[in-house]
């Protein structure tokens, strides 16, 4: 493991490299550029939250930035995951003829895709302070502590995945429904105190504390605390965040990352001869 | 300093070939009880020392195992039994502008490839201007590379190539390609590797590019060597099988 990192840190150029070519070639030719990237999201929260209000009749102040502020998050760990799974054999003309750490192919979209939500997250402060009015939090400042543990738990499923792949093409659509059902079994689209009202009072705290072990739940819960005033309203109470296990899902993300690399390291050099 | 440049002992090479349509998960479950593979020997049991400085042509037929010998010793194989020394940096040239994109420009490219190949990205600055003049392509290096013909595409491959400035130069068939001017500037480079001291192993099916630059020859048929020794013989001997098969066949 660790000759494999330290090679991979002689290979860190190549990974800007990479980087930097995916995010130029990724809107090299289209006018908004960037913010192409953006409306998907902006789009899909517009429709969520005008189904809530206006559909289902729920009045929610501020909810779409609730419902935002975990769906770029969300759409991030998507990204990463889908780009990823099929990384390596969109690159078998490289892979078949140059040697250089595989791993730098699903590591470069994972960052280019993280710097996406770093951009999308300044559209979301500007999107805060405008429409709804909302204050910026000081607790905003955790939001690069947040990003490295999903830095963590979006790469450890990025290797297992693009590892996968390689040898059975039909992971990357497998992965594509699980996401699907995750997307809603993650609380994105609704809040975790929406969740914690449905679990059975007697084991409630249990079960609840056991739903945020998952680290795309604990993120999501997360991200809403920290950037935005704690919930109210629709006879909902706020549960504030919890440190510890918050805590707890970042070590979960980086074992994740650890198991993921070291499955991996030990196929990487098949590669070339499965594609 | 090490006695050889390159030390390869009773090198075998293995490729499990698997049967069946689709490598799904489908037939994963299917096949579960089912010997479903099949071992081939790409390489078998070869052995040879390189001293440094060496040129050597690696020829025979199709599917004797010349690329597989040459992606061991790159790297891009691991061997299933054998040992391979290597001593010094190795470079290389199995396929020219790998990883080249076409809506990047050439500068961009030249950043990607040579990370790709190796490079550091202050190492690639320094070698930026010789890469542009080397290619010939000063005019079009801020354009997109898709507005390459194929010709500037491959010069600036292989410019790009040449300045990783290797101990080993692996070169894969890249000289078969390209018109006769760039072909000309391929050799002079490959000649001033000569002068330079470095060690070049290259696979090649054109026995006139044997003979002018390579001083050994290794003939490889089904991942034997068959013969290794001084370019010139091993290479009448090639050419005389061949003719040989070739007049069975009519």
């Amino acid at each position: 493991m660790l000759t494999e990192l330290k090679e991979l840190i002689a290979y860190r150029d190549l990974i800007v490299q990479l980087v930097v070519r995916d995010l130029k070639v990724r809107y090299k030719n289209s006018v908004l550029g960037f913010f192409w990237s953006l409306l998907n999201p902006l789009v899909q929260v517009a429709t969520i939250t005008i189904v809530i209000k206006f559909v289902m009749r729920q009045d929610i102040p501020n909810y779409s930035a609730y419902v935002l502020a975990a769906f770029l998050p969300w759409m991030c760990f998507q990204m990463s995951v889908l780009d990823a799974s099929d990384s390596i054999s969109k690159h078998q003309d490289l892979v078949k003829k140059v040697y250089f750490p595989r791993e730098v192919l699903p590591i470069s979209l994972v960052l280019s895709n993280l710097i996406h939500l770093v951009l999308a997250y300044g559209v979301f402060f500007v999107y805060l302070v405008t429409i709804p009015r909302a204050p910026i939090y000081v607790t905003s400042l955790f939001l690069p502590v947040l990003m490295l543990i999903q830095l963590f738990l979006n790469l450890g499923v990025a290797f297992f995945v693009s590892c996968m792949n390689v040898f059975y093409e039909d992971t990357k659509y497998i992965v594509n429904v699980l996401l699907n059902v995750l997307f809603y079994l993650t609380p994105v689209m609704y809040l975790s105190e929406h969740v914690y009202r449905i679990l059975p009072i007697n084991n409630r705290e249990m079960l609840f504390t056991i739903y945020q072990l998952n680290p795309l739940n604990a993120l999501a819960i997360a991200y809403r605390k920290v950037l935005l005033h704690p919930f109210s309203g629709a006879g909902i109470v706020d549960i504030p965040l919890s440190w510890p296990l918050l805590g707890v899902a970042a070590g979960i993300s980086i074992l994740l990352a650890f198991f993921g690399y070291r499955f991996f390291n030990k196929r990487k050099w098949i590669f070339a001869e499965m594609l | 300093m090490n006695d050889w440049s390159l030390e390869v002992c009773d090198l075998t090479k293995v490729f499990r070939i698997y049967h069946g349509r689709h490598k799904s998960l489908k037939s994963l479950v299917t096949d579960l009880f089912r010997r479903k593979y099949e071992d081939i020997y790409g390489l078998c049991g070869v052995s040879l020392q390189v001293p440094h400085g060496q040129t050597i042509a690696i020829i025979g037929r199709n599917g004797s195992g010349k690329s597989t010998l040459l992606r061991i010793l790159g790297r891009v194989y691991r061997p299933t039994s054998g040992i391979v020394k290597v001593n010094g940096r190795v470079s290389a040239l199995l396929d020219l502008g790998a990883g080249f994109h076409p809506e990047l420009t050439g500068i961009e490219n030249i950043y990607l490839n040579a990370a790709i190949l190796g490079l550091r990205t202050k190492e690639i600055a320094k070698r930026v201007d010789d890469i542009v003049a080397f290619a010939e392509i000063e005019k079009f290096i801020d354009a997109p590379l898709r507005t390459y013909s194929a010709g500037m595409v491959m010069r600036l491959g292989f410019a790009v190539a040449v300045q990783v400035d290797p101990d080993i130069l692996l070169v894969d068939e890249v000289l078969a390609v390209g018109d006769l001017a760039f072909q000309e500037k391929c050799y002079d480079k490959i000649e001033e590797f000569q002068r330079l001291g470095k060690t070049i192993i290259f696979v090649t099916h054109d026995m006139d590019a044997v003979r002018r630059v390579a001083s050994r020859s290794i003939w490889l048929t089904e991942g034997h060597i068959r013969q290794d020794g001084e370019a010139d013989s091993v290479a009448k001997a090639y050419l005389k099988f061949v003719e040989q098969i070739e007049s069975e066949e009519n």
